[in-house]
């Protein structure tokens, strides 16, 4: 770690080891599998229910074909996600790595989705086949795109976030405009263990024994990853081979588990780290334990889940409250483990060449810009299909114009957080979405929907506000001994973009009508924008863009490292807290107006470094520029393509800046 | 040949024509033009024969809502959460009737035209009240309250009717809708299925808790040991019979309490058209089970 120089976190009482939290885990399973067991059949009745059905009580008839297999079930996918999320980071080298990066599930989410709504003959012959084709086939997307480049991690990482934003994007348009026929997919989504016999069980099993074995045999090779590329070459390995064995091994353990049961988050995130943290450091180990914290891990949340699903109205899926259980378990892990074990992940800069003249470029993109902003105010649909609008129609104007604003500001204001958030940490997969403070304004959003009869749209954008404080003061003090570390910095705002994103499935879960809301407030939509906050959110990017300007030398050393920034006379840790306070306004101030899920953030800044801006000041400038053109065009088109209907402008610049960001990837 | 009374003939024609039109306009100009983001809202207009001129996914109500039909003079809106708002206001609506699910658009819509929010599903209120109540509610800002009396009266003689149809059977109902091959949704207190058992003398097996709309998503497994008559809504998730027929739990329950009794689709948070349209089908559903 570069962080060495930098004062350490005060050391943990006592010594957790891996194998301490497996058998406390382990002990804890078994308690309340007993004690499940004893208030039903009795133990001997209920031990033999894993055999047959004992009587004709409808106790042993659930414990035989429900309660057992979905047991088998937890133990299977927590152990199989776990252990494709060790294979994952050390593919990869990158601990915020895990079974979902290559864009698996939101491939089976999609091909899940578009079977329903197309071709609903294909789900007859298994949904499992749907699913495992879908994350097949996002796999390959990911692999096509890196090929050419070796499958070299970092670039592996940005196909699959981009893949995964794609899918993702095109998911939720597909849920916003057929709420009604999707809503069982939904439950899909938040990984439900219920079984209601022994024939998924069946099909994991094997897949994932033979998964085990090939992982064994692959251990010695993937250890040699840790090892600088040049030394690995001369070693003798193929690196690519090497890379394209454990990640597909990975990928096929992730479809396996996600076609069966849906998405459970955060175990194949967590359990790695924890063991990790916890003192395993070479992978062998790594492997072992993390398979078996991740199998009893899911199995003990499931088992208290059951245990206290009576006294709820609906139904809490298991994945859902996995990762609302797990994030704060790992907020609270966070500033107690010590970090390190794994390579740093490689700058960001390996994609991109510089341009020759970067404010050539810039001029070009203000002028795009310009036109693009006067078509978008003039040209659109009505009653009687395309019209052009005078510049003088105010009835038309006055619900156009604070759109545009906003989609400008906030995609500038995105942008230049995305920008000061990826230099900072050095780490391509950061965006201000990841940071968790639009994933604290939007779980504040969602309670507030669902726990108030009639909210205002001023009550929401207090409760947005109040959640963003929260996260920021949340990110402060987990990260304030550790010098705001890069690395846990992240994995904080991880931990809270997963707490977020498990409230949100649970919510959509539950079947209520008001999901419909959520999703549509959720996907990054100038929709509730008037004149006043769009002013408000244009003034508001001016004067964060230019505070952020005096900050470029900064930016510039920082993804060199603490000890080199610091060798170099630069307050490391205060300008890391002077750039996270500005991340931290500029998201929230965003999210507040086009919604948490834009993404813009995470596209903006590489799309201007595949053009060519690579040094810190033409970096947040070009990206600035592009953010607000991206936002711009997608609003526009968003409310084109579909007409009457609107797409909100975050999906569209996610499906948009994605389609650039592929063929960006592919051309060079 | 030319002669006057041809002339005459030839003036008459257009004027009485205009006069006509003139006459028309004036009786087509008093009825509110209404533009609704809600489908039950918008089946109780058109059941009061009243349609709103512009309504919310109107594809998406032909499909879940399916009766009373929306006249195709109905212009679409786009999606419930998110109308298009220069489209509404080039409608130009007299009112807009929303619930309160969409209370944060009230402020933009009522730059286009008066909105009225109406409730249903209240916790803690009787339902079927609160559907006639809402009911008289949209009648009254249409102006026609003998149209509300109309509609409720039928509604409850054809419920009375339906009931006396039904045997003495006392057999609980245990109404479920698929959501997938392991879930469904089970309906109980607070919702529209229940207040119509109730209306035709019939027991809801359902006694566990639900949700603000009258329902409660629960695993398979949690319908086994109830002793009841399954009834399943459509539509079944694609795939999902398929799945059942390998279930053997769902066989097992099937074994155990008998065949269930299938229903087409019917809206389960509208008003009283989809009241009646549930009571309709379950009764003939249980004479068609029972002529077996």
């Amino acid at each position: 770690m570069p962080a060495e120089s930098l004062p350490r976190p005060p050391l943990p009482r006592f010594r957790l080891t891996p194998g301490h939290a497996c058998l406390l885990l382990g002990l804890l399973a078994a308690t309340l599998a007993v004690m499940h067991l004893q208030a039903s059949l009795g133990l001997t009745g209920g031990l033999l229910a894993l055999f047959s059905v004992p009587d004709a009580s409808a106790d042993s008839l659930v414990l035989h074909v429900a309660w057992w297999p979905r047991l088998a079930m937890a133990l299977l996918a927590g152990g199989g996600l776990a252990l494709a999320g060790v294979l994952m980071q050390q593919v990869l080298r990158n601990p915020l790595a895990a079974p979902t990066t290559l864009g698996v599930t939101s491939g089976a989410n999609l091909a899940l989705m578009a079977a329903s709504l197309m071709a609903p003959g294909l789900l007859a012959l298994g949904r499992e086949w749907v699913a495992l084709a879908g994350g097949g086939l996002a796999m390959g997307l990911v692999f096509l795109l890196a090929w050419r480049r070796g499958l070299s991690p970092i670039v592996v990482v940005l196909a699959g976030l981009v893949i995964n934003l794609y899918l993702g994007a095109l998911g939720m348009v597909l849920l916003l405009f057929h709420q009604e026929a999707l809503k069982g997919l939904l439950i899909w989504g938040a990984g439900s263990l219920a079984q209601n016999g022994w024939q998924d069980a069946a099909f994991l099993a094997p897949r994932l024994a033979l998964a085990g074995l090939l992982a064994t045999w692959l251990v010695r090779p993937l250890a040699l990853l840790e090892l600088d590329e040049a030394g690995a070459r001369s070693l003798g390995i193929s690196l690519k081979h090497l890379r394209l064995a454990g990640l597909g091994l990975a990928v096929f353990i992730t479809g396996c588990v996600v076609s069966v049961v849906g998405i459970i988050g955060f175990i194949g995130l967590a359990a790695p780290n924890i063991v990790r943290l916890a003192g395993a450091r070479r992978l062998g180990p790594r492997l072992i334990w993390s398979t078996l914290l991740g199998a009893l891990l899911l199995a003990v949340t499931d088992l208290l889940l059951q245990r206290f699903s009576g006294l709820l109205p609906t139904m809490i899926p298991t994945g859902a409250f996995t990762a609302a259980l797990g994030a704060p378990l790992l907020l609270w892990l966070i500033p107690r483990l010590r970090f390190g074990g794994n390579a740093p992940p490689r700058e960001a800069r390996a994609v991109g060449s510089r341009h020759p003249a970067p404010r050539r470029l810039a001029t070009k993109l203000a002028a795009a810009l310009m036109a693009l902003a006067v078509i978008a105010l003039l040209a659109g649909q009505g009653v009687g299909g395309w019209q052009w609008a005078s510049i003088g129609d105010g009835d038309l104007l006055q619900w156009r114009l604070p759109r545009l604003l906003a989609a400008a500001g906030s995609g500038v204001m995105l942008a230049i957080a995305g920008t000061l958030i990826q230099r900072l940490t050095a780490n391509p997969m950061a965006s201000p979405e990841i940071l968790g403070i639009s994933g604290g304004s939007a779980i504040a959003l969602i309670g507030a929907i669902f726990l108030l009869p009639a909210p205002s749209n001023l009550t929401l954008v207090g409760a947005g506000v109040l959640g963003a404080l929260v996260s920021l003061a949340v990110l402060v003090l987990v990260n304030r001994n550790s010098g705001f570390q890069p690395q846990r910095l992240l994995l904080t705002g991880v931990a809270i973009t997963a707490l977020f994103e498990a409230i949100k499935s649970l919510v959509l879960a539950g079947g209520d009508p008001r999901g419909q809301q959520i999703i549509a407030w959720l996907s990054g939509s100038t929709y509730y924008v008037d004149l006043t906050s769009a002013l408000t959110v244009t003034g508001a990017a001016l004067v964060l863009a230019l505070a952020a300007a005096p900050l470029t030398r900064w930016l510039d050393i920082l993804p060199l490292g603490a000890p080199s920034a610091a060798a170099l006379g630069l307050p490391v840790v205060r300008a890391r807290l002077a750039l996270l306070a500005l991340v931290a306004l500029l998201t929230a101030t965003a999210t507040l107006v086009v919604g948490p899920l834009s993404f813009v953030g995470l596209l903006a800044p590489h799309m201007a470094r595949l053009m060519g801006f690579s040094r810190a000041r033409a970096h947040l400038a070009g990206a600035a520029l592009t953010g607000a053109l991206l936002m711009v065009l997608a609003d526009w088109l968003g409310r084109q393509l579909l007409f009457p209907q609107e797409i909100p402008a975050g999906l569209v610049a996610s499906l948009l800046g994605g389609a650039y960001f592929m063929w960006g990837l592919g051309r060079r | 040949m030319f002669h006057p009374s041809h002339l005459l003939a030839r003036l008459i024609g257009p004027l009485a024509l205009l006069f006509a039109f003139a006459a028309a306009t004036t009786a087509t100009a008093a009825p509110t033009r209404l533009a609704t983001l809600d489908w039950t809202l918008a089946e109780t207009l058109i059941a009061l024969d009243h349609p709103p001129v512009a309504a919310a996914q109107v594809d998406a109500y032909h499909a879940w809502v399916r009766e009373p039909k929306m006249p195709s003079s109905v212009s679409d809106l786009g999606l419930r959460t998110q109308p298009n708002l220069e489209l509404l206001a080039s409608i130009d609506p007299d009112r807009i009737l929303i619930s309160p699910m969409f209370a944060n658009l009230a402020p933009r819509l009522e730059r286009i035209a008066p909105v009225d929010t109406l409730t249903l599903f209240s916790p803690g209120r009787d339902t079927w009240d609160e559907m006639c109540e809402l009911t008289r509610s949209v009648a009254a800002l249409i102006d026609r309250p003998q149209a509300a009396t109309r509609l409720i009266e039928a509604t409850e003689a054809e419920l009375a009717d339906l009931t006396s149809r039904l045997d003495d059977d006392a057999t609980p109902l245990l109404i479920v809708q698929f959501m997938d091959a392991r879930h469904v949704r089970v309906f109980g207190e607070n919702g529209l299925y229940q207040a119509v058992l109730e209306r035709l003398g019939l027991t809801n097996a359902w006694t566990g808790n639900t949700n603000a709309w009258g329902f409660s998503l629960v695993p398979l497994e949690a319908l086994v040991g109830i002793d009841a008559r399954l009834v399943v809504v459509k539509p079944y998730p694609a795939g999902v019979r398929a799945s059942l027929a390998d279930s053997g739990l769902w066989q097992e329950l099937v074994r155990r309490q008998g065949a269930p009794l299938i229903l087409e689709p019917v809206w389960s948070f509208g008003a009283l058209p989809s009241a009646r349209r549930f009571a309709d089908l379950l009764v003939t559903a249980m004479e068609n089970a029972n002529a077996r």
